[in-house]
């Protein structure tokens, strides 16, 4: 197997395309209706997807560790500089016999086998079987495939549409918009047509770099329906902070409803001529 | 007279008032001369920081006392100026404050002193590197007067973005033309550590005899020679690009088709960039490793281990550098190689702990301001290694990788702790450095405000970072998800704002008691390395008349037949065992035994 989520292809896109790009996007739903619901408190923003808990668990159980680890280390600093000031006669013992050694030795491997090794086992664990697993969602028949197009300052997405192949007339495009079904995996590549981007969904605990001249992949699953931030977290020039979009999860019959709406209307309004528009890849399948 | 203080082949003091202050070759004027550098523009990268915590805390709102360099916007800080001002931050503070205050200050300063050398190895080259980070301190210094104003791509200069098609302006190139220069400078000094280290020990300063200090800065040297060459070919390739019109790094752009790799600069960059975390953090853990046992007045707890712990540091820091590219669509192999080599660093990283633990255990603690800042470093570093847990792990940086989760660790750990760090050395050298002493209540003031405010600041970063909050946003709130944080990020701006006030009293006790402070006698915490035992405060121009010869480690404390004998709980590396209870002298102390 190639390297998942690595493969080089030259993404041939004009110089004009952030003229007319807008010009050929698709802004198909009504978002005045969409409303991102603020989160509260200082934890985890609210989990939205299938397979996010997992991430959540890991770092909750990693927090406990640590923080027993800093409170022993706090009480122990704490405790000798209280106790063992200046009033008590330091102790001669460098520390070096082999018993000394044995206890340091054996205190350092013990907390690595039980805080690093959860963190290694469970992160390969969840890695082999949810976020890097692309057979899984390649096989299922219910998986959306996206293409997702980044560049300053925005996020294009495409649909293939009902003939299944990317870059044909009746692909959908949407602007800053995606609009999913709830329960299908949503599988995604995605490309930057210039400079590096980082497509961040917080209530999904997902991220991947949108790079030029190569294609990324990652996957997500909503649980529930509603509507969620799109950020850019990585840093891409002046105003990287609006590189804002939406996330709209809705019902699989709604989602079909739209889709063949949007499709319908692609197919009318496709111009041959927009080269710039057709920005779209051959699907990449695992 | 004086030439028979010289050993011979050494010149004689220079007279001239500039080749003595200014194009001086001695190590201890470079490493006032670096001091002085550093310090300024801590001051300029700490005033930027406070610029991008006023955005956060007030976005939009015109800029007290800085908004006057802010005069076409009214004060008010644009979303083009917060990329530049957040780009110069990181760089200025890694690359022309910590470097020199730590390399190139203390490096200078304890290196020949504390192995009993009469200057560095390569005198002339060693002021050739600080006129070299002069060039390159201009550079930066210009990059700010020019058209579109200075660097702007973050401080990671990750291309595209940092190539003409992101960042275009004369700006980003001289800010690249000074990062080439100052590396070229560090390798001219680090040649220099290096060879130091390895040729001039005076006659019985084994390795296993040297100060920790001496190894955490040796270390650093070693991974500056390896990895600065690195950057300096990242930047070499990125400046091409950007004035010469190659296209290294430039893909699928914009009017580009194909050619280079951005992917490439970032495996450069973290090639060099991996390391240098541990540059800026090795010369502290040295610092503390001394500073800790010579105030619990005990033994250094397994110095071996220490040594060992830091060298295998040294050597891991070297094949991690992949975490921080995650995301960017690595071979999953691969990823979790690098891991797996991420997660092992913690096993040095715990030996090192338990042993400052262990030494300050059933010592005889004081705490004088050294040691209080040594005790903040080990604080504020325990809670920058263990958030780095989350961001070594594939699964959990998924989620939290490039949020403000990223900054509050890492500045735990390169900032807060390099910070608290650097400042033990300065209140523990400055009596050895300028022969007076610094205020010890004002340096007890500056070390509460700034230890607990520091811890606050960084950890609000993280638990923004934690609601998933991203790098580098000119205004968080434009985002749903992050509205509720206006309070956090207030607060933590309020915090760091008390931090930056707080420095002024470092500042006003630094200068007045370079003048008027109380004059330092030779051993003024009476402990038992060499600079301390036998060169007056402040050394002379060589240090040492002939070399002195070492008998045993450096923290020979409490020990009972020294105590029985001499009266003192300590013992100087030269000094011999006192006769009486020579019989019942016990191996001890960090390698004695050699």
């Amino acid at each position: 197997m190639e390297a998942a989520g690595q493969m080089k292809i030259i993404v041939g896109i004009k110089q004009e395309i952030r003229a007319s790009a807008v010009a050929a996007v698709l802004v198909l739903s009504n978002s005045a209706l969409a409303a991102v619901q603020p989160e509260s408190g200082l934890g985890l923003p609210r989990d939205a997807s299938q397979n996010g808990h997992l991430v959540d668990w890991l770092m909750n159980i990693t927090s406990v560790f640590n923080i027993i680890l800093f409170t022993i280390m706090c009480v122990w600093m704490g405790w000798a500089c209280l106790k063992h000031n200046r009033n008590h006669p330091a102790e001669y013992d460098p520390g070096s016999s082999k018993h000394s050694v044995t206890i340091a030795l054996a205190v350092s491997a013990f907390i690595f086998a039980i805080v690093d090794g959860n963190l290694f086992v469970n992160s390969i664990n969840d890695l082999d079987r949810e976020y890097w697993n692309f057979e899984k969602v390649a096989a299922n028949p219910k998986t959306v495939r996206l293409e997702i197009n980044a560049h300053q300052w925005a996020w294009d997405a495409r649909y293939a549409g009902p003939d299944g192949k990317f870059n044909t007339e009746d692909d959908i495009v949407t602007w800053n918009e995606i609009k999913v079904p709830v329960g299908a995996p949503i599988y995604v590549e995605l490309t930057s047509t210039d400079v590096i981007h980082s497509f961040y969904l917080p209530n999904f605990r997902a991220k991947m770099d949108a790079i030029p001249g190569q294609v990324n992949r990652f996957w997500f699953q909503a649980k529930e329906t509603g509507d969620y931030d799109i950020g850019c977290a990585q840093h891409c020039g002046t105003h990287h902070y609006k590189m804002k979009a939406l996330l709209s999860v809705v019902s699989p019959e709604e989602y079909k409803t739209w889709a063949a709406e949007a499709s319908a209307l692609a197919k009318r309004a496709f111009d041959p001529e927009d080269t710039a528009a057709h920005w779209g890849w051959d699907w990449k399948e695992l | 007279m004086h030439a028979e203080a010289h050993p011979a082949g050494v010149h004689p003091e220079p007279t001239s008032f500039l080749r003595r202050y200014i194009f001086s070759t001695d190590h201890k004027v470079i490493a006032k001369q670096f001091l002085w550098a550093g310090l300024v523009f801590l001051a300029v990268g700490g005033s930027l920081a406070m610029m991008i915590r006023w955005q956060w805390a007030f976005p939009g709102r015109p800029v007290p006392l800085f908004g006057m360099f802010l005069s076409r916007s009214g004060g008010v800080i644009t979303p083009a100026t917060y990329q530049s001002i957040f780009t110069m931050h990181g760089l200025i503070m890694i690359f022309f404050a910590i470097t020199p205050v730590m390399i190139g200050c203390f490096g200078n300063f304890t290196i020949p002193l504390m192995i009993g050398a009469q200057d560095m190895a390569f005198p002339k080259l060693n002021m050739l590197s600080f006129w070299t980070f002069v060039i390159s301190l201009i550079l930066i210094t210009a990059s700010f007067f020019v058209q579109l104003g200075t660097a702007a791509a973050g401080w990671t200069t990750y291309a595209p973005l940092s190539t003409q098609i992101g960042t275009p302006g004369a700006g980003q190139t001289l800010v690249v033309a000074a990062i080439f220069v100052t590396g070229a400078a560090t390798i001219m000094g680090a040649i220099n550590y290096v060879t130091t280290v390895i040729r001039l020990r005076s006659p019985g300063m084994t390795y296993m005899r040297m100060p920790l200090t001496v190894w955490g800065l040796w270390l650093t040297a070693i991974l500056n020679v390896l990895f600065v060459p690195v950057l300096g070919a990242a930047a070499l390739l990125l400046f091409l690009d950007r004035v010469f019109g190659t296209q290294f790094f430039i893909a699928g752009a914009a009017g580009v088709k194909g050619g280079g790799d951005p992917i490439l600069f970032q495996h450069l960059f973290w090639i060099f960039g991996h390391p240098e975390v541990y540059i800026l953090i090795l010369p502290a853990w040295g610092f503390i490793s001394d500073i800790i046992p010579f105030f619990a007045r005990k033994p250094a707890y397994w110095y071996r281990g220490s040594v060992f712990a830091m060298v295998a540091v040294t050597v891991l820091s070297a094949v991690v550098y992949g975490h921080h590219m995650f995301l960017t669509g690595m071979n999953p192999l691969l990823g979790k190689g690098f891991m797996t080599l991420t997660l092992i660093i913690s096993i040095p990283a715990e030996i090192l702990f338990l042993n400052w633990l262990h030494t300050l255990w059933k010592g005889s603690n004081r705490f004088p301001s050294p040691m209080l800042f040594a005790l903040g470093t080990v604080f504020v570093f325990g809670l920058g290694g263990l958030t780095g847990l989350y961001l070594g792990t594939i699964a959990t940086d998924l989620y939290l990788h490039d949020t403000m989760w990223v900054v509050g660790h890492f500045h735990l750990t390169m900032a807060a702790a390099a910070f608290l760090g650097s400042f033990a050395a300065i209140y523990f050298w400055f009596p050895k450095m300028f022969g007076r002493r610094m205020n010890e209540g004002l340096a007890k003031l500056h070390f509460w405000t700034s230890a607990v405010f520091i811890t606050l600041v960084f950890c609000g970063q993280l638990v923004a970072g934690y609601a998933g909050q991203q790098r580098r946003l000119y205004d968080p709130y434009q985002y749903t998800f992050l509205s509720h944080l206006l309070p956090l990020n207030r607060w933590t701006s309020y915090f760091a704002f008390a931090l930056g006030i707080s420095q002024f009293v470092f500042v006003y006790n630094f200068l007045s008691s370079l003048v008027a402070g109380e004059k330092a006698e030779q051993n003024p915490w009476q402990v038992g390395t060499l600079e301390w035992t036998l060169c007056p405060s402040p050394p002379p121009h060589y240090n040492y008349a002939t070399p002195p010869v070492v008998i045993r480690g450096p923290h020979e404390f409490a020990n009972p037949d020294v105590i029985k004998a001499l009266g003192r709980d300590w013992i100087g590396q030269t000094e011999p065992m006192p006769k009486v209870a020579a019989a019942a002298i016990k191996p001890a102390a960090g390698g004695a035994k050699d």
